[in-house]
């Protein structure tokens, strides 16, 4: 095997690791008493497309659309409210996800499991962490072993075989596809577009790069940079092993830093343990400085502008917006696959946007009742005026659903200063945020026998 | 006598009742109004009055199983307790929606039902004196506030609208009640209770006035009921019910003005 070397990234960022994702609890549950989805982050990755200055096509956004449907997948991850964006979320990784008997540590999953599709269980705990899809574009071949050229067969691999679902229409998997092309690496100000570090570096990242590119003591043919090749965004497109159970495909470092944990399986959790690992698999005699040096290398290349943003209502509604245009264009078209489709992914994605104004039975927040109230009511209706367009267009009735789409768009604006009145009380608020969760922490804690 | 004839003489007898009713923002009626002891809404106040009774009487006997550290008997006794509550949602919901915070809040470890249930089905102890007593403290208050309260029919609308709308939630996560493992009961005397309030106060009158409204609005009722009947809420198809507790909110939305009320409010913006 030609050399090479995976040095699959590092440095978990610290509003990563502090993130405490609240576990579902119960033996009612579709999932595992335990199992994390992280919802509940207050920080979220930001998600930048390719296509955003010049707006975003009716196929980009009925892609993300569809990427944020449970209905997209299996019977066991619809009726546990999955959908492709609770893994990938905004496009990006999930460090926090967690499912019992399919995880080994947060961030990664066995999708041939015996929970989303039986039939594809292969009995063997083989997790592998969850990638992120920013510049997936330009990272074929797909899967972590590289098995995939394609990325439309690669999706439709996941969708049906991994999670169960029903076989997807043409149409609407190019738009999945699409939308997944149109996913944009987060700008890095401290490398140049040829993968050189900027002038915005410090000295251990410069030093960090020279160690990077240098050739391997025991093996001149190999350096880091001979797989992770600055030039073609850090990767070679090509499998190797490594010395971790297989050849996998060589990651890109760009965006890294919050891609954690590295490795295929996620066995890493920082760049130093990586550094470390290839140290020893290769004998390259690193010092504790030249670690630390190619450790300040991966977090100079792996950064990106604006990583994370606070949930937000501004967040909430572009996304909502964008799904709902697809209507502007599927009404008219008749198309009641689609308009179905949104009808019930707004909508909850709407219903989930009311749960973050707290009702009035949780008595974690005191103030703004009135305000609450009223952005809840707000909200509902627009629920509704959603339900009354999938009732239209099931009658076939499309001139109603085309008139009742215009009353949702005057209702989802009305519903703005509600909104923004009551969010000094919402879960959009950190202290509100802090005080909710840790109230449920409560509750879980008080729900624990005491230990004997 | 034509089929029309029939109709009004069914319906008037309801439309007086219900147009004679004072309608008030989100329909909690302040008012002390005598109503005739056989009105719908009185039938549904002893109703309401038995529920309630129940929930109160199953409570003192989780108290005392509870001080007999008698685990499995307090379980059972919160179960039982949690039927006539979950079936006086509508009224809760469209008339005193406070007692909530105070009976039913979450997430909340110190008080009201769910806090006891953790203790119980959770931490598996009968440490539950005190949140006990403070529960039986506000059923007590809610039993007596039943008995007196003015009903009103735009009240008992908003409730069932807002009630449809909860029974529509997600439970992926296990529900309010995810220790006792039953949240699927929850939803199931959530929609008893919504049926219970159309048929004794709504059904009647939009029956005379759109027969077709009310057919269907009776069919969603039962629909949601039906789609709740699966052995556990694992098997639940968590899109169906929300698509028919949406369907069922609309239908009762579209019933409002012809049975002489207003647009049921899906929240108590009034207070």
């Amino acid at each position: 095997m030609k050399g090479a070397i995976i040095v699959a990234a590092a440095l978990l960022v610290a509003s990563v690791s502090s993130v405490k994702a609240f576990p579902i609890h119960g033996s009612q549950t579709v999932l595992p008493d335990g199992s994390e989805l992280n919802e509940d982050a207050l920080q979220k990755p930001r998600e930048i497309f390719k296509s955003e200055a010049g707006g975003k096509s009716y196929l980009i956004n009925l892609g993300d659309l569809a990427f944020s449907s449970p209905n997209m997948l299996g019977d066991v991850a619809r009726r546990a409210g999955i959908s492709c964006s609770t893994c990938h979320v905004n496009g990006a990784s999930n460090s926090a996800f967690f499912i019992p008997g399919l995880s080994t540590r947060h961030g990664n999953l066995d999708t041939t499991g015996a929970i989303f599709n039986p039939p594809a269980d292969d009995h063997v705990l083989n997790p592998l962490t969850i990638p992120s899809l920013r510049g997936a574009r330009f990272l074929g071949p797909y899967g972590h072993d590289g098995r995939q050229v394609s990325l439309r067969v690669f999706v439709r691999n996941v969708m049906v075989d991994e999670f169960g679902g029903a076989e997807p229409s043409s149409a609407m998997l190019d738009a999945v596809v699409a939308y997944i092309e149109d996913i944009e690496f987060l700008p890095n100000p401290r490398v140049t577009s040829e993968g050189r570090l900027t002038g915005r570096s410090g000295a251990a990242a410069r030093r960090g790069e020279a160690l990077f590119v240098k050739a391997f003591p025991h093996d001149p043919a190999l350096s880091c940079a001979a797989c992770h090749m600055p030039a073609g965004r850090f990767v070679d497109h090509h499998q190797h092993d490594v010395g971790s159970g297989g050849a996998f495909k060589t990651p890109t470092l760009v965006n890294a830093n919050f891609n954690a944990p590295y490795f295929h399986d996620g066995r890493f959790g920082t760049y130093d343990e990586v550094v470390r690992h290839f140290d020893r698999q290769y004998s390259l005699g690193l010092s504790a400085a030249n670690r630390n040096d190619l450790v300040a290398y991966l977090t100079a290349i792996g950064d990106g502008e604006g990583g994370e943003e606070q949930d937000s209502i501004e967040a909430w509604l572009k996304e909502i917006n964008d799904f709902a245009s697809v209507l502007a264009t599927a009404i008219p078209a008749h198309d009641n696959q689609v308009v179905s489709l949104t009808v019930d992914t707004v909508g909850a994605e709407l219903r989930e946007l009311t749960e973050h104004f707290p009702d009035h039975k949780d008595p974690t927040v005191t103030g703004g009742s009135a305000e609450r109230r009223r952005a809840r009511e707000s909200l509902k209706e627009v629920v509704l005026s959603l339900r009354r367009i999938g009732l239209a267009g099931s009658a076939n009735d499309f001139d109603a659903a085309m008139l009742e789409y215009s009353n949702y768009q005057r209702l989802i604006q009305n519903s703005v200063p509600d909104m923004k009145r009551a969010q000094p009380w919402s879960l959009f608020d950190a202290k509100i945020h802090e005080l909710h969760y840790a109230a449920l922490r409560r509750v879980s804690e008080t729900a624990t026998p005491a230990a004997h | 006598m034509s089929n029309c004839h029939a109709l009004k003489k069914i319906a008037l007898p309801w439309l007086t009742v219900l147009i004679a009713l004072p309608i008030w923002p989100g329909g909690g009626n302040r008012l002390a109004h005598a109503e005739p002891v056989s009105s719908p809404t009185e039938q549904y106040r002893s109703y309401l009055i038995e529920q309630i009774s129940q929930t109160l009487a199953s409570t003192k006997r989780l108290r005392e199983r509870a001080a007999a550290n008698d685990v499995d008997g307090a379980k059972k006794a919160w179960i039982a307790a949690r039927v006539g509550w979950e079936k006086a949602e509508v009224f809760i919901s469209g008339f005193v929606s406070d007692l909530d915070e105070d009976i039913d809040a979450w997430p909340n470890a110190l008080s009201g039902f769910h806090a006891i249930e953790a203790r119980l089905f959770g931490a598996n102890t009968a440490d539950v004196a005190a949140a006990t007593d403070q529960l039986i403290y506000h059923l007590t208050d809610l039993d007596i506030k039943i008995r007196q309260i003015p009903l009103n029919s735009q009240g008992l609308l908003n409730g069932a609208a807002r009630l449809a709308y909860e029974v529509g939630e997600s439970k992926a996560d296990g529900g309010e009640s995810r220790y006792s493992g039953t949240s699927l009961d929850d939803m199931r005397n959530n929609v008893s209770g919504i049926q219970l309030v159309y048929k004794t106060l709504f059904a009647g009158p939009l029956g005379a006035s759109d027969p077709k409204l009310a057919l269907s609005t009776e069919q969603t009722i039962q629909q949601l009921a039906s789609l709740l009947s699966v052995t556990d809420a694992k098997s639940l198809e968590p899109g169906k019910v929300r698509t028919a507790s949406e369907e069922l909110i609309v239908a009762l939305q579209a019933a409002a003005p012809k049975i002489g009320l207003r647009t049921p409010t899906l929240e108590d913006i009034t207070q």
